[in-house]
């Protein structure tokens, strides 16, 4: 029985299936050669005994029917009346020679028949010379009592002897078919025996066959059908024995046990995998719903930067038209201090020249200072004469007093030179005046060439100095100059590079925009994901693991 | 610049009025002739018959021991002169001494010594009824002194009172 096991299915059924097809193949063929040899039977009866039975009934029917006819015609009188009646005889007579023909043809192999048939037909053919000679013509003479007298007499023994020879004939034939017809239900017997005990046979190796097969196949497949109802319950905790049989159910059941056990460890990993996923999920609901915010607040973040930028990329216009402004500018400057370089250096000769002549200025002024001392002097002599020619007139008056009437001419001279002498003395009081301011003024013009001088040593340090810055600043201003026009290239650069900046801003704000409506489909999605995750864990919390 | 049309026009204009005779200031009454000097703000005047002569002050000698009014002598020409400052009489302010300070010297028969005087302005003719008299708020040694006050706001002092004040002659003996 074990090799049977490890046959394959295939083999199994190849196995069952070809004995059944053997025990049928025998069933068929004893039916064959059974069926076969009724048929043949059957046929000769046909053709032989049912053939002659039938040929002589219709040899019957015609001869009476004949008979009939001409007794009809015997009977009538008139002529139209008897015409068709001898046509239908003369019909009939017609008939009954083929069918004596095909009778002696029939019976070649039987000579007992071929004898009672040749009797048969020498007295028809007498019958019928009789007919045909003798009473057709006097029934057509209308001497209907003649014939009428022959068909009694003579054609009457003929008819019986006919009549007799047919019986006879048929119920030969009739034994014959009895005969033919037991021995064809014997042989039917026969075969049914046969049919029968091939039949149980092979109904007994069937159902053999059948409860094998079941043991071998359905009751491994309920097991399994068991397990697999168990499993779908949930219930994940079977454990199967190990079978070791090598056909199909084998291998099913290994690899339905394999599959149980990967199941079991898949649904442990699901499990644990769907609580990190339920979990996930929550977190990723929050962190979606965060994100959600923050991209809306990223939106209009950006929706402000992008009005930034749009203003600093006015503000940046506005600076590289004025950074090429500059760049003129300095350029324009550049030439101005190249200018002024000149400038200066005509300044320090310049102002060289300038101490020259303050130097002589000085000593001029020196000079008037020591003559306008000397002119003090002179003036201070006037003074004084005048003031003692003040004192000598009044001493006159006072002498031309005393003396009186007389010396009224006197006083009036004496009064003159007094009035002369304040007038002279008023005069150097002026000139004094003068003279002091210019002394203050020569000494003031003394302190202010010292001063000047002073002034122009350090003008013309200064103006050295400033030659010297104003030739740096030259430099420092080309310099200046350069880094304008690259500031104004560099600017012009910025400024498509705000362009590019703010068209940028401009995408990223529809993306932003786009990125907000995904976000929010990202947080419903992360919603149903969550849901899911839920609903996932309700659903693996059926399997025991 | 005066053209000379202008310089001949305004000389003849100094000229005429120069020729013009002086308008009778006070042809009736009696009138002195003054010599006008000046004393610290204040001028004064002295009746031209007491001065005998102005001079400069010049090699001014203190004198010890005397009062405070005598300054010192002086050397006109040989004679010696005490020279006394009015001001201490007068309690005028104290200008400090300059060679341009004056000395006004009076005498009568008997007296004669100088008279420190700031600056002389000269000679004038006063009409003794415009002086009116000193006034009265003035007491002391002013009253005695003066001899009135003229419309042009001169005091007239008393010459001869002054010379013939015992006050100021110096009569004091140093004991050794």
């Amino acid at each position: 029985m074990k090799w049977f096991l490890n046959l394959t299915m295939r083999g199994k059924l190849f196995v069952c299936f070809g004995l059944i097809f053997a025990l049928f193949a025998g069933v068929i063929a004893t039916a064959y050669t059974g069926i076969a040899t009724i048929l043949e039977s059957q046929n000769r009866l046909y053709k032989e005994d049912f053939a002659n039975v039938r040929d002589l009934m219709a040899l019957r029917a015609n001869y009476n029917g004949m008979r009939v006819l001409m007794l009809e015609a015997q009977l009538l009188s008139k002529r139209t009346e008897q015409d068709p009646l001898l046509a239908q005889a003369a019909e009939r007579s017609k008939q009954i020679d083929g069918i004596t023909l095909s009778l002696l043809e029939r019976a070649k192999n039987d000579p007992n028949r071929l004898s009672r048939l040749e009797e048969l037909k020498s007295v028809w053919q007498a019958f019928a010379q009789t007919k045909d000679a003798e009473i057709i013509p006097l029934i057509l003479a209308g001497n209907l009592a003649a014939s009428r007298q022959f068909a009694v007499g003579v054609q009457q023994g003929r008819a019986q002897k006919i009549r007799a020879i047919a019986e006879e004939l048929g119920k030969a034939s009739e034994e014959g078919a009895r005969l033919g017809l037991a021995h064809a239900e014997q042989r039917a017997n026969q075969l049914f025996g046969i049919f029968l005990f091939v039949g149980i046979v092979a109904v007994a190796i069937g159902i053999v066959l059948a409860l094998s097969m079941a043991r071998v196949i359905a009751g491994p497949l309920r097991e399994l059908s068991r397990i697999a109802d168990l499993v779908a319950a949930g219930d994940l905790t079977v454990n199967m024995a190990r079978d070791h049989r090598a056909d199909e159910v084998g291998v099913l059941s290994q690899t339905f046990r394999r599959m149980v056990e990967s199941l079991r460890e898949v649904t442990g990993n699901i499990r644990e995998g769907i609580n990190v996923l339920g979990s996930s999920a929550s977190e990723i609901l929050a962190a979606t719903t965060q994100v959600a915010s923050g991209a809306a607040e990223t939106g209009t973040a950006i929706s402000q930067t992008t009005t930034t930028v749009e203003e600093v990329k006015q503000t940046a216009q506005v600076s590289s038209q004025k950074a090429k402004y500059v760049s003129e500018t300095a350029q324009k400057s550049a030439q101005v201090s190249q200018t002024g370089k000149k400038s200066v250096n005509d300044t320090v000769e310049g102002m060289n020249r300038i101490r020259e002549q303050m130097e002589a200025i000085a000593e001029s002024i020196v000079r008037l200072s020591e003559q306008s001392q000397t002119v003090g002097e002179i003036i201070a002599t006037v003074n004084d004469l005048a003031d003692q020619s003040n004192l000598l007139a009044v001493n006159a008056s006072i002498e031309a007093a005393k003396a009186g009437e007389h010396g009224k001419g006197f006083a009036v001279v004496a009064q003159e030179v007094r009035s002369l002498a304040e007038q002279s003395k008023q005069a150097t009081a002026q000139v004094r005046s003068i003279l002091t301011d210019i002394q203050k003024a020569t000494g003031t013009a003394v302190l202010a060439t010292e001063q000047g001088t002073k002034a122009v040593d350090a003008g013309v340090k200064q103006s050295t100095e400033a030659g010297e810055s104003i030739r740096i600043l030259a430099e420092s201003i080309g310099e200046s100059a350069q880094a304008a026009t690259q500031i104004a290239a560099s600017s012009q650069q910025q400024l498509v590079g705000m362009d590019q900046v703010a068209a940028a801003m401009e995408s990223i704000k529809q993306a932003t925009t786009q990125n907000v409506a995904g976000t929010k489909q990202a947080e419903a999605a992360a919603r149903n994901l969550h849901e899911l995750g839920q609903k996932l864990k309700q659903l693996v919390e059926r399997y025991k693991v | 610049m005066p053209t000379a049309e202008n310089k001949k026009r305004t000389l003849k204009e100094r000229a005429r009025a120069l020729a013009r005779e002086p308008k009778g200031e006070a042809p009736a009454g009696e009138e002195i002739e003054v010599l006008e000097f000046q004393l610290a703000y204040e001028r004064y005047g002295i009746e031209s018959s007491y001065v005998r002569e102005v001079y400069p002050l010049k090699e001014l000698t203190p004198v010890p021991c005397v009062a405070p009014f005598v300054l010192g002598i002086i050397n006109v020409r040989g004679q010696i002169v005490s020279v006394i400052d009015l001001k201490k009489f007068f309690d005028l302010p104290e200008k400090g001494l300059t060679d341009l300070n004056k000395v006004v010297i009076i005498h009568n028969h008997a007296m004669e010594f100088g008279i420190l005087a700031d600056a002389i302005l000269g000679m004038r003719r006063i009409a003794l009824r415009n002086v009116q008299p000193s006034l009265p708020t003035l007491t002391g040694i002013r009253e005695q002194y003066l001899r009135g006050v003229t419309p042009e706001r001169v005091v007239l002092l008393d010459a001869g009172k002054l010379l013939t004040d015992e006050s100021i002659v110096v009569r004091e003996e140093v004991e050794s």
